[in-house]
């Protein structure tokens, strides 16, 4: 061995040499991601009654048949079909009126639309449906009541356990985020092209239809396929609003297989179900990824930013208002205020002068003396802050390994990071079920029915997110900003901690609030994974409580979470995440 | 052809009205090579806009070929759709989702009446080989150079052959050796046509090289208006001679007027008086700034007398620039820049005697 060598070989030694830390990175992503799902795969073709039945032995083709010979599936299959196109078509129709309208239109305060829009992120799909069941059900709903009483209908007015309820909710739902990212796409686009189309001599209409329409295009389907994906695994809405009526859709389905499991262990089946629609998400995750990169090429270099002229409104000013504010009243403000009411009252009863009267804060010291409330608090706290603090640096690190390094591969890891945002997360809770059995039967260890099980569910559910925000804002550190500092004779640890830090502390720190906000949101995994009380975070008590029929106490829960989620989203936008939006106008 | 009378426009932003233009008058002839050039923001971009019907002005009166295409007082506002006009933009603003033929075709699809397909593809190919893009058509638009994207952009403007070509910074996306290629390649190209042409840009030498008319605008007026050779020649305002070329300034006071032919009179300034043209209508103690180009300045031999204006000067530095030699001479209290003949042999420090030739020294208010 040679004690010393030119420099030239040992530089291309070290370029080959893997380095430890990247290859762990690599390590930890592939059991997190890699094993739940092929443990899903291999479950599906397993007749064991419990996942902890496995063996080679109890392989079989048995459960797709079952599954795919029942008519119910199809039952289901066209179910989802007209609820996600149902939803998906509400949701982005809306974001994109609302787009259009802040963008291009003389709509006055444009500043308050940039700021409520996103605030619709913090109504949690859970309480949004449940505040649209105490206003719409058939029965006792606020609105049906008040037209059989006082106007004297026959029947219900609305329904809202229907396909068009969910649709209606969802699709409500699915407004901020698509509109969060349409308003990029209509800003990114230089007005030049349009200029450029009518001084040659095309009409408005004309240009609307031949450019701008055409130029929008990639980038509008790209978001239609993305919510679409959210649609279809979202299963707070269908859960609350379809299953008391016996309509299901995907991942409720999914959900009662494994729920009803005591009685009647189906968890093979669930899984075969589970892989069609894995199916459906990877394919459309698959289609929305070509689109991506093909707008790429739709970029164009734009002259001075100027933004382009905006449209009067004329007559449609005050249409235009209206159709702002009644979204901003369905969305946010009548749900917040439904559930505030419910909260306050006695017992849930339409809104009266009598029962102003009576009105109390009851039910919150109800939530306070609740022997589950504290345990759940503690475990929400808990798994929500491990979910983001985990997301945040295990996201640092992916990213700075597939942006920065020489990592062999940093493609494969990137893309494998990217994979859990196709997998809907009732299907990430049953893979991680079976992976935590399998896990705590070899190493006698307990992670199923630990607050772990969940937090590490939510890790892989938005490492997607993470990995991508960060790529693109370590991205846009120039690497010569790094350069100059070791030129500057900074040891890579201190450019790291004096350069590369502070310029990305805005990044990370808007990551780790917006996976809190997003963790704290969800009860679908949750849901799967319960097991006893050390894993009943707050979504899964509010789902129980509101199956128990107390829907004041939900009420009174749903008011505090959603008063502590308004919080953080202004804090993403104090934070920056959107500051562009609002210094735009 | 284009005739503009007091052009008004302002722009609403969060800070309060921006006054882009204020009162802009122009005359631009069948043919002609018009340029607009000033320093950045002092709306250029916001006339050539407003004549193509995409600002509205506040004020004012646009006609193209003898059709009012707008009026302030008569309320007449043409959308830019139905202006004979042909654009260029800075960005060159490419349809990426259509093809190079594509992009050249729509202004004909757009025009009124259905025009043959086989008439429609004669004149896309005649406009892309105009601009030297013949074999391009089928390429898809983002995939062209930028040079490239330049010429199809031009060849978009120019393939409804309209009466007037409006041209906003074309060549400032260019790099160096292509603009200069650019410059009278567009120059000829337009010429040849025949095509009335507005030109924008902040460059001086494109100004000087491509136009007919140079107008000069500073904060949202046009301060001079004329050939480029008497741009050059004779900068009206300070701020012309400073911006167009360059140029030393020596400020003084006039304490001789005019006398006679060539309006020649004589300034007191710290490297002396100097005898130089004197703006009309100036008197004896008026304050002026001479302005005395660089390449204009030569070294005194003996057939220099002292009323040639010769000054003692001394020199500071020396760059050899292949073709001159600039240095930079202590002339009493200023500094001033001088082009000598690559041959003359100076040495910092020397101290030299210099002639500043009285018809080629120019007094301006200041
Ligand atoms: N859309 C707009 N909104 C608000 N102000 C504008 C707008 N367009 C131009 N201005 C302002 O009007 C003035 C003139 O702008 P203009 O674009 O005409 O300048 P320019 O002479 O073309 O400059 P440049 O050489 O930088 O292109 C500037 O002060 C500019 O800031
Ligand atoms: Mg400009």
């Amino acid at each position: 061995m040679a004690t010393r060598t030119l420099d030239f070989p040992k530089m291309r030694f070290d370029r080959r040499k893997l380095n430890p830390w990247h290859v762990t990175i690599f390590l930890v992503v592939t059991v997190l991601v890699a094993v739940p799902v092929a443990i899903l795969i291999l479950g599906s073709f397993s007749n064991a009654k419990m996942p902890t039945d496995f063996t080679w032995a109890t392989l079989t083709f048995a459960n797709y048949p079952e599954v795919w010979l029942d008519p119910g599936t199809y039952n289901i299959l066209y179910n989802t079909v007209v609820y996600v196109a149902g939803a998906t078509f509400v949701g982005v129709s809306v974001a994109a009126i609302l787009a259009w309208l802040v963008e291009r239109t003389t709509i006055p305060g444009k500043i308050w639309i940039y700021a409520g829009v996103p605030l619709a992120l913090a109504v949690p799909g859970l309480l949004q449906a449940m505040a649209w069941v105490i206003l719409a059900s058939p029965r006792s709903g606020f609105i049906n009541r008040f037209a059989m009483d006082k106007l004297g209908f026959e029947s219900a007015l609305i329904d809202i356990y229907t396909l068009g309820g969910m649709i209606f909710v969802e699709g409500l739902r699915l407004v901020p985020t698509a509109f969060l990212m349409m308003v990029p796409l209509l800003r990114s686009m230089d007005p030049a092209l349009e200029e450029a189309a009518y001084t040659s001599g095309a009409r408005p209409l004309s240009t609307a239809r031949k450019i701008t329409l055409m130029l929008m295009a990639p980038g509008f389907v790209a978001v239609t396929i993305y919510q679409a994906i959210i649609a279809l695994e979202v299963f707070e809405v269908p859960g609350v609003l379809g299953m008391p009526a016996d309509i299901h859709v995907f991942s409720t389905r999914v959900y009662m297989l494994v729920a009803e499991a005591e009685f009647l262990p189906t968890y093979g089946q669930a899984n075969a179900l589970a892989m069609l629609y894995l199916g459906v998400a990877l394919v459309a995750s698959y289609f929305y990824w070509r689109l991506i990169r093909r707008s790429e090429r739709f970029t164009v270099v734009t002259g001075k930013g100027y933004r382009p002229k905006l449209t009067p409104l004329g007559k449609w000013h005050y249409p235009a208002i209206g159709f702002v504010v009644l979204f901003m009243v369905l969305a946010i403000i009548l749900p917040f205020l439904v559930l505030l009411y419910t909260s306050l009252v006695k017992t849930l009863q339409p809104p009266s002068w009598d029962v102003f009267s009576t009105m109390s804060f009851k039910w919150y010291s109800w939530v306070f003396d609740y022997g589950r409330f504290g345990s759940t608090l503690t475990n929400t706290f808990q798994m929500v802050f491990a979910t983001a603090t985990i997301v945040t640096v295990l996201s640092f690190a992916i990213s700075l390994i597939v942006v920065r390094s020489k990592f062999v591969a940093r493609r494969v890891l990137d893309q494998m990071a990217f994979m859990p945002h196709a997998i809907p997360g009732v299907v990430m809770g049953l893979a991680f079920l079976w992976a935590f059995l399998q896990f705590d039967k070899f190493t006698g260890t307990a992670m199923f029915g630990s607050i772990w099980s969940v937090v590490l569910v939510f890790v892989v559910s938005f490492i997607a997110y993470g990995t991508r925000t960060m790529n693109a804002a370590i991205l846009q550190i120039h690497s010569d900003l790094e350069e100059a500092a070791s030129v500057s004779g900074a040891p890579p640890w201190r450019t790291l901690w004096r350069v590369f830090m502070p310029l990305m502390m805005p990044s990370l720190v808007g990551i780790w609030v917006y996976v809190v906000l997003l963790s704290v949101r969800l009860a679908g995994a949750p849901l799967i994974l319960y097991e006893g009380r050390r894993t009943e975070v707050l979504a899964v008590l509010i789902w129980y409580l509101w199956d128990d029929g107390e829907w004041e106490a939900v009420a009174a829960m749903g008011v505090m979470l959603m008063i502590g989620l308004f919080t953080l989203v202004l804090l993403l936008r104090g934070l920056g995440f959107g500051r562009s939006m609002a210094q735009a106008r | 052809m284009i005739k503009i009378e007091n052009l008004h426009l302002s722009y609403q932003t969060d800070e309060g009205m921006v006054h882009a233009v204020r009162g802009v008058n122009i005359d631009i002839a069948e043919g002609q090579f018009f340029t607009l050039l000033g320093p950045s923001g002092c709306g250029k971009t916001t006339t050539l806009r407003a004549l193509a019907g995409l600002e509205t002005p506040a004020d004012g009166e646009i006609s193209i070929d003898g059709k009012l295409v707008y009026s302030g007082p008569k309320s007449i506002n043409i959308p830019s759709y139905r202006r004979d006009i042909g654009m260029v933009f800075q960005s060159y603003a490419i349809w990426p989702h259509m093809d190079v033929f594509e992009n050249v075709a729509f202004p004909l699809r757009e025009m009124g009446g259905r025009m043959p397909k086989s008439k429609i593809r004669d004149k896309v190919l005649a406009a892309l080989s105009l601009v030297q893009l013949d074999g391009y058509e089928d390429r898809p638009a983002p995939f062209l150079s930028g040079g490239q994207q330049q010429r199809l952009a031009l060849a978009r403007a120019l393939v409804k052959e309209p009466k007037v070509l409006l041209l906003d910074e074309p060549l400032s996306n260019l790099d160096a050796k292509l603009r200069d290629e650019m410059r009278t390649e567009l120059r000829d190209l337009v010429k040849r046509l025949g095509i009335t042409t507005v030109y924008v840009t902040h460059d001086q030498l494109e100004a000087l090289t491509m136009s007919d008319v140079v107008a000069v605008m500073e904060t949202g007026l046009i301060v001079q208006e004329s050939t480029p050779f008497d741009i050059y020649e004779e900068p009206r305002t300070r701020f012309v001679a400073a911006f167009i070329g360059q140029t030393n300034f020596v400020e003084g006071k006039i304490d001789a007027a005019a006398n006679g032919a060539g309006r020649v009179g004589s300034v007191a300034t710290s490297c002396g008086s100097l005898r130089c043209i004197l703006p009309d209508g100036a008197g004896i103690g008026d304050a002026v700034s001479v302005v005395v180009r660089p390449e204009d300045v030569y070294l005194a031999d003996q057939r220099s007398v002292d009323g040639d204006n010769m000054v003692t000067a001394e020199i500071a530095e020396i760059v050899f620039m292949g073709e001159t030699l600039e240095c930079t001479a202590i002339v009493g209290a200023e500094t001033m820049r001088l082009k000598l003949h690559p041959s003359t042999r100076v040495e910092a420090g020397q101290s030299i005697k210099l002639v500043f030739p009285a018809d080629r020294c120019r007094a301006l208010a200041s």
